[in-house]
């Protein structure tokens, strides 16, 4: 129906006009979360405002709480307000407003669907919706697989008229490798995989999108970007932050489940895979999870050798004296939670045989850091005598995601001087500054996907299994252990992340 | 963000190596740290001494997004041959690390003869393997040598067709420049401005049970204010070339102006009226059998609403922004493409062939 469309909008034909979707409905479950009105709606109103939503464009949103149409868009006014005062335009939230509608419902019941498909099927005549639906997922991923069987239950999984049907599911996508298994078949009861968005805004961040943009639109870099040149790789996602308020949540995740298993993976994916052959869904995810099946299996009884975990204790992070992990709000007293996490993965393709990827990801980091760095082996042989080549070090690449997104480049310069002294020095290349604007919301970006019916950016089946695979062997192992190393908040992780890079001869990074 | 703008002491007349000197020198900050210098294309401005200063603030503003090496000329060729360089940077700081970033402008003012030959000027201090756009904010001549000579050195020329006082007389000399063998790439800030009106009128035959009515279209409506024939006449010749209607009549009406088309299912009628107090597009509405479509500025002038009706009823209606019209929110649009905008230049024909009517 699409491109009949298309053809048929012949004002829409022109590559100028920016592409808007088909009209369409926005169903959001959870709605009075903070999700909903702190990212879904804020983005979903500037893409309108923006002129980026089709005219017939309707959200509806569903949770238990009792509360009118106009009750809900008033509070999703008010959190916009907060968001940005003084910003937001009357006339366009008026118009905006009246597309939005609440219905009040036990997800789990099935009346609420006979509701909610009655629902939908008035905006289908009132607002030419076209019986187009995202149903976007963002209640406790607990109630995932009862909405998912209901919606199935009651036909909405495809639409009538032949429209679209598309699922959005939030992370966490499980807690392991068989819940994950569990939620997927779940989901694809129903739902045809084509149809199912699992989002993970981190990659609707401009700043990840840029890995690719650098490795594959710059010849350079791809013919040493791999064993022959490449010592090994290190990958680091720090927070200064602490668990804040979200102790009882953290509590149940960990860094390795927070961070590692869908935000780190990516950047692994995005930094080891080979060129997709299109810049489209299926190329790029499947070049995607051949990376996550490359990657050698941890065996259970080494675990100690190739992953560490932390967890931060008291300590000073830019001047500020912060509590521990245990003191933090709803946290266990002796809880072992990660707060940290340290890996050592390889890669077994021939891209990257023998070259150890060193990740980690913690929290009350000394700063707020994302890099990926690539280590180059040191040149074969140096002419120059060996005491002027002691500040001379193997060159090293390093992408920065955040802050500052960027490249630098470690370098051998010849130091001022008669005699030949040889230095390292870093040359910086700030591409994230070439451009000063800044980038659109990662939920402006991934909801405007979603509704164009463009999945790129979302995580397939597998790759969200593939990565739970490598971490499992990793979590059992420390689900029967009840110690945990632990670090000072401000400092860099414990003392046994230093010593699994020593061991290998090599040290980690100062971001 | 924090922009500061630095100014070099001096100026007069400079080498070219003078020049890039200076400016590598403008980079050095305070603590004697170079700040990078950003560029991703050559942006060439020919201006006057009156217009100057908008459009030396609305460059700076591009330097946001299009971080640029800009030589501004304010040219005059009547006065005593003199040419005077001065030299700018747009410098700013992002993120934690206090690293600066630069973008470079370099004005040159030239008087008497050197003015006609500006090419001899800007050719050098363009920055190598960037694109070369030139950006005529002004009156300028299509025909005149000045200007091919100056158009030879860019990979596309923006231009205002209605900045002169002989609006649609500049429309028929960029039509005829663009039948020439090698005419330059055009972009024409007067159809930038109708890309949010033209994807609004698009959005309205989103519906698949609509889109059809495109094919049936009776009437056209276009309502704008004195210096907005342009863009009214560019949105006719937009649709017109787009929905393959044919151009056969035009009359006056007192300011009002008629024309009839033929189409694939019979004529359309379109009316152009200048009676807008406000805007330069106020209204535009289209009519076919059953519906009337509608896109029309809102009583805040900076919104727009559509609205769709079957008879007296209304189908869908919605208020957005219209986007700004700011000058360097313009010229930034047309930066963002390279090569010949052919839906640009199927509209400008069809328009040329009204006028010519």
């Amino acid at each position: 129906m699409a491109d009949t469309q298309v053809l048929q909008n012949v004002l829409r034909d022109e590559q100028r006009l920016p592409r808007v979707p088909e009209p369409g409905v926005m169903v959001i479950f959870g709605a009075s979360g903070d999700l909903t009105s702190r990212k879904l709606v804020p983005a979903l109103y500037d893409l309108a405002a923006q002129r980026r939503l089709p005219l017939e464009f309707a959200v509806v949103g569903i949770s238990r709480t009792k509360m009118s149409h106009d009750e809900f868009r008033g509070r999703l006014r008010k959190a916009l307000e907060e968001q940005r005062p003084g910003e937001v335009s009357d006339d366009v939230w008026e118009s905006f407003a009246g597309g939005i509608f609440y219905m009040p419902g036990d997800s789990k019941k099935t009346e609420t669907y006979g509701e909610l498909k009655e629902l939908l099927k008035k905006l289908d005549s009132e607002r030419g919706t076209q019986g187009n639906r995202a149903f976007y997922l963002s209640s406790s991923p607990s109630l995932f697989p009862a909405i998912v069987e209901r919606l199935g239950e009651a036909g909405m999984n495809k639409s009538d008229d032949g429209g679209w049907s598309r699922l959005v599911v939030e992370k966490p996508f499980g807690r392991d490798l068989e819940s994950a298994q569990e939620l997927n078949s779940e989901l694809q009861r129903y739902f045809d995989e084509s149809q199912i968005y699992r989002i993970d805004h981190y990659l609707g961040k401009e700043t990840v999108q840029n890995i690719l943009a650098l490795r594959f639109a710059n010849g350079i870099f791809e013919p040493i970007w791999n064993q022959h040149y490449v010592d090994h790789v290190q990958i680091t996602v720090a927070e200064d932050i602490g668990v804040g308020t979200r102790g009882a949540f953290y509590e149940e995740a960990g860094a390795l489940r927070d961070i590692v298993q869908n935000h780190v993976m990516q950047v692994l994916c995005l930094t080891a895979m080979e060129p997709p052959v299109a810049f489209d869904a299926e190329s790029v995810r499947e070049e995607k999870v051949k990376v996550l099946k490359a990657v050698r299996p941890i065996p259970e009884d080494e675990v100690d050798n190739y992953a560490v975990r932390g967890q931060y204790e008291r300590g000073w992070v830019w001047g500020e004296e912060v509590p521990g992990y245990r003191e933090e709000e709803n946290v266990d007293p002796e809880s072992v939670t990660d707060t940290y996490v340290a890996l050592k993965v390889f890669v077994d393709n021939w891209r990257w045989a023998g070259v150890p990827f060193y990740i980690r990801a913690g929290k009350r980091m000394p700063k707020k850091a994302t890099e990926v760095a690539i280590q180059f082996h040191s040149s074969p042989h140096t002419p120059f005598a060996r005491d002027d080549t002691e500040g001379l070090e193997p060159n090293v690449l390093v992408v920065r995601v955040q802050p500052e997104e960027g490249l630098s480049l470690k370098i051998g310069a010849k130091v001022p001087g008669s005699g030949f002294e040889v230095s390292s020095v870093n040359m910086d290349l700030l591409y994230g500054t070439a451009f000063l604007e800044e980038a659109p919301d990662a939920y402006q970006r991934l909801l405007l996907d979603l509704m164009l019916g463009d999945p790129t950016l979302f995580i397939r089946a597998d790759e969200a299994e593939g990565a739970w695979k490598i971490l499992d062997p990793v979590m059992d192992h420390w689900s029967e252990k009840r110690e945990i190393s632990l670090y000072p908040a401000g400092t860099w992780g414990p003392q046994e992340a230093e010593a699994l890079l020593e061991r290998d001869g090599r040290e980690w990074r100062k971001p | 963000m924090i922009g500061e703008s630095r100014q070099a002491p001096g100026g007069g007349r400079m080498s070219v190596g003078q020049i890039e000197h200076e400016l590598a020198k403008l980079r050095t900050n305070e603590d004697g740290t170079l700040a990078l210098r950003s560029s991703v294309l050559n942006l060439i401005v020919v201006t006057d001494e009156e217009s100057a200063p908008e459009i030396t603030n609305s460059v700076s503003k591009l330097a946001g997004r299009y971080p640029a090496r800009a030589v501004v000329f304010i040219a005059d060729p009547e006065g005593e041959s003199n040419v005077d360089v001065r030299l700018s940077a747009f410098c700013n700081v992002r993120g934690g690390g206090g690293a600066q970033v630069c973008a470079e402008q370099v004005t040159i003012h030239a008087e008497g003869p050197p003015a006609t030959h500006l090419e001899s000027l800007a050719g050098p201090l363009l920055i190598p393997d960037l694109p070369v756009f030139l950006w005529y904010p002004g009156e300028f001549s299509p025909r005149s040598s000045e200007f091919a000579a100056m158009a030879e050195l860019a990979d596309r020329v923006i231009v205002d067709s209605a900045a002169g006082e002989n609006r649609e007389d500049c429309l028929c000399e960029i039509a005829a420049m663009l039948e020439g063998p090698a005419a330059p790439a055009i972009g024409d800030l007067q159809w930038v401005g109708l890309s949010p009106w033209r994807s609004l009128l698009a959005d309205t035959f989103g519906a698949p049970e609509r889109a059809g009515e495109l094919e049936k279209i009776k009437r056209a409506e276009i309502l704008y204010a004195p210096g907005g024939e342009n863009r009214a006449l560019l949105l006719v010749g937009w649709l017109a070339s787009t929905l393959g209607w044919k151009a056969e009549s035009a009359t006056r009406e007192g300011n009002d102006r008629k024309l009839e088309f033929s189409g694939p299912s019979g004529s359309i009628s379109v009316e152009l009226s200048p009676d807008s107090p406000d805007a330069r597009l106020r209204r535009i509405r289209l009519y076919s059998s059953g519906y009337s479509f509608q896109v029309s500025r809102h009583r805040a002038l900076s919104d727009v609403r559509t609205t769709v009706m079957r008879g007296d009823e209304l189908l869908a209606e919605r208020t957005v922004h219209l986007g700004s019209f700011d000058l360097g929110v313009l010229v930034g649009e047309e930066l963002r493409y390279r090569g010949h905008d052919e839906a640009y230049e199927g509209a400008l024909r069809t328009a040329v062939e009204v006028l010519d009517l």
